[in-house]
Parts: structure tokens; sequence; C-alpha cells
């Protein structure tokens, strides 16, 4: 796809407003439709596209192997320390109500972290799912 | 009128779970097949969702304004279904990937016609 001008052009201002839909999914979650599988996903496809449209080896350089293997990784690891946070705060694990000063509050500030831990694991998964598919080529002969 | 609007659901919850098997059934190529397959859980999703959902409910947050809440537990239910379906399509994927280096072909037919000896070695993909 190195040829079409228009193509490239629009891709590179798409991705800007794919991430910050992305983004806009994952903080909405709180009051209505979205999260962080929804919202990992679409900042993935996002990804996904400068890669069909400027090539693998582009995207591999833009987002290596080694952070999306990091993402998957760190997801699960703020997943789980939001949990083990609530028991050093008193709580049980995942207890969201010891976070904050207020019940309210801690269940605010625990969603918006457990979700930001989906979204880095579920992005990182697509991410290495499309590498590994898109990184097979054939070889000729 | 709400149980006329119940059934319409499972009308089209069995519209879209035949299209899917039909899809699977009739198809050879291995990709249509898993696309068929997508479609058949799309099916089961709407079975799970159309219930919990109660017509002019609201999201479960307790408030003074609402009364009526829809169910949460089929939503929860089934976000994990779609996981586990993404997971399930993940590996449809490369297995149709080995069948067709073996192979050198996704259709079906042809990979019967060639038996229990394929054609090894006809198309050979390396990890880069």
């Amino acid at each position: 796809m190195k040829d079409y001008l228009v193509l490239r052009v629009v891709a590179k201002l798409m991705i800007v407003f794919m991430l910050l839909f992305a983004l806009y999914v994952q903080f909405h979650g709180d009051f209505g439709p979205g999260g962080g599988f929804q919202a990992g996903v679409i900042a993935a496809a996002s990804i996904i596209f400068y890669a069909i449209i400027y090539g693998l080896p582009a995207a591999r350089t833009a987002v290596p192997d080694w952070l999306v293997e990091t993402m998957i990784a760190l997801g699960v690891l703020i997943y789980a320390g939001v949990g083990v946070i609530g028991l050093i705060a008193g709580g049980n694990f995942l207890d969201y109500f010891v976070l904050g000063h207020d019940g309210v509050h801690g269940q605010h500030r625990g969603i918006f972290w457990v979700e930001i831990g989906v979204l880095v694991t579920v992005a990182g998964v697509m991410l290495k799912v499309f590498y590994l598919f898109a990184s097979r080529v054939r070889e000729e002969g | 009128m709400f149980a006329g609007a119940d059934h319409l659901m499972y009308g089209i919850t069995i519209f879209i779970a035949m299209t899917g098997l039909y899809i699977v059934i009739a198809r050879g190529n291995l990709i249509k097949k898993l696309v068929g397959l997508g479609i058949f859980q799309t099916s089961v999703y709407l079975l799970y969702i159309a219930p919990g959902k109660l017509i002019g409910g609201t999201a479960p947050i307790i408030s003074e304004q609402f009364k009526v809440y829809s169910n949460p537990l089929p939503h929860v239910l089934i976000l994990t279904a779609i996981v586990v379906g993404v997971a399930t399509l993940a590996l449809g994927l490369a297995l149709v990937v080995r069948i067709r280096e073996a192979y050198g072909t996704i259709e079906e037919d042809e990979i019967l016609e060639q038996g229990e000896s394929p054609a090894a070695g006809t198309i050979t993909t390396t990890q880069v």
C-alpha cells in the first residue's frame, strides 16, 4: 500500500481519532456502555490499521514486540495490584470500598484502575495475535 | 405487547442461528465456515441478553429516580462469552493456517481429495 498517497494521509488522520475514541469508550465506561474490553480492542484496531496501510515492519517499529508482551503482563499486574491494595488498606481482595475516603469514591477509583488494567491487557493480546498471524510469510519456491 | 417483543427476539435468534449453521454446512471454504460459526455465536449472545433487558429499565445502579432495573447478569456472562469467542476464533484461524501449510488449500473438498497423504511442502511459511 506504499504508493497510495490518499490512503496514507487519511490513515494518519484517522488513527488519532481512533485512539481518542478508544479513550472515550474507556472513560465513559463509568456512566454508560463501554469499558476496558471495548476500548482495548479499538486501540489495538488503530495499530492494526496502521500496520495494514504502512506495512507490518513500520507498525512493529512504532509498537515493538517487547512493549506488546509487557502490556499483556502489566495489565494483569494492575488488576491484581488493585486487589492487593484493597487487602493492604484493610478490606478483602478487590474490595473497592476501602480505596477512597468514602465508599462511593473508593468504588470509582477501584473500577478506574481495574478498567485500565483490562484495557492494557486486551490491547496487548489483540496486537500479539495480529503480529503472530501477520508475520507468517510465504516462502517462494 | 411485551410478550410479543419477547417472541420476536426468539424468532430473530433462531433466524441468526440457522443462518450461521447454513454457512457452516454449505460452504467448503474454511474461513467462511469460521465466519458462519461467528454468526451462530452472535445468536447465542442475543438469546442470553434479550431476557435480561426490561423495556423502560435502566442500568442497575440504585437511585431515587428509577424503580425498574435491567438484569446485569446476562450481560456479564455474554461479555465473558465474547472474550472466549475471540480466543476460539484465533485458535480456529491458527488451525486454518496450519492446514493450508500442509495441504496448500483451504477448500474442504480439495483437502478431502488429497486424503491422508497431503502434498506436503507445497507452501512453506516462516515466522519473521
